[in-house]
This record gives structure tokens, sequence and C-alpha cells, in this order.
């Protein structure tokens, strides 16, 4: 287990209280802790990746920042508008 | 353990210490509002730490590449984001993102608006 691996399973400890905010908060403040748990997750691949030695597992990364900002923004426009 | 080992860790321990103080800081603060403030180290303190990392071990790769686009994605998009849910807050609390004259002037002299 090298650095990378550890700084990931640190960092992933940084999704226990965005999931207790996201269950007892507000709807907005749900949605701010989505947001921090989307980039904690990010980071987290991107870490994995590197501490697995594995170039290709890096592109995961890139897609869940790009996957995350859509989603996120369309949860902000529905907030805003509808629900 | 060599220069770049340190430089490794140290960059890491960084990348770490500000997304995790990010998720302490949104358990700690009181509205949205407040809350939204402690996304931004971790959007952009985080993933420029992490790439760092990535680059000091691996200079000329693609993993390095990689990284820095990831970084970029994020410090790119992290204001936007920030924006359009402080907007969705507001509109939801208010009903308009445009501040009205009326809460302008509450603002100026609260107590020509105060409840008795």
């Amino acid at each position: 287990m090298n650095a990378w691996l550890i700084a990931a399973t640190v960092l992933l400890t940084g999704l226990a209280p965005c999931l207790w905010i996201a269950m007892r908060g507000s709807i907005v403040s749900a949605l701010v802790a989505l947001e921090l748990a989307s980039t904690i997750t990010t980071l987290t691949l991107l870490l994995i990746a590197q501490g697995l030695r594995r170039d290709p597992f890096l592109d995961l990364a890139v897609v869940s920042a790009i996957l995350s900002f859509v989603g996120a923004l369309t949860f902000a426009r529905f907030l805003e508008r509808w629900v | 353990m060599n220069a770049g080992d340190v430089a490794v860790v140290v960059l890491l321990a960084i990348g770490v210490g500000s997304a995790l103080l990010g998720a302490v800081g949104i358990l700690a603060a009181r509205d949205p509002y407040d809350q939204l403030h402690f996304t931004g180290p971790a959007t952009v303190i985080g993933p420029i730490a992490i790439a760092g990392a990535v680059l000091v071990e691996e200079p000329l790769s693609s993993a390095g590449i990689k990284a820095v686009l990831v970084a970029l994605i994020m410090i790119a998009t992290g204001p936007i984001l920030l924006h359009a849910t402080a907007r969705a807050a507001r509109v939801r609390e208010r009903g308009r993102w445009v501040i009205h004259r009326r809460e302008l002037a509450a603002k100026e002299d609260p107590s020509r608006f105060s409840r008795p």
C-alpha cells in the first residue's frame, strides 16, 4: 500500500459528512453536499488510478469531473424552477 | 526517501487536507450560503495539489496530462456550479434573482421595515 492509496482511503472518509448533510439538511444544503461529494469522488478516482499504476483508469476521473458538473448543474436548474 | 517522494507526500497531504476541511466545514456551517464557501478549497486547492503530486512523480506522461486536465476541468467548472447553486438557493428563498428596491431600502435603514 503506497502513499497514493493511503491518501485515497483518508479522502474517502470525507464522504461521511456529505452523506449526513444530504440526509438531514435542507434540499439546497443537500445539493451542496452532492457537489462536494462528487469532487471528493473524482479526486479519489485520480488517486486510486495513480496508486495502482493503471493509466487508463485516469479516464474515469476525467469523465467523472465532467459528468458531475453536468449533473449538479441540472439539479440546480430544477431546484430553481420547479421542485 | 528522496526529495521527490517527500514533495509527493506533502502535496497529497495538502490536497487531501483541503478536501477534508471542506467536508468538515459544511457540517459546521449554518445555511447553504455558508456551506457553499467550503466547497471552494476542495474544488481548487485539492485538484491543483494532487495534479502537482502526479506531475512530480511522472513529469512527462499521459498520467500527468490527464491529472492536469482533471484539475483544469474542476477549476473551470467549480465557480460556475457555485454560482448556479447560490442562484437556485436565492430564487427558492425570495422568488427572484434580482434585488428589489424595497430590499435595498431595508438594508440601508432596517428600522423602517422592522416588524413590531
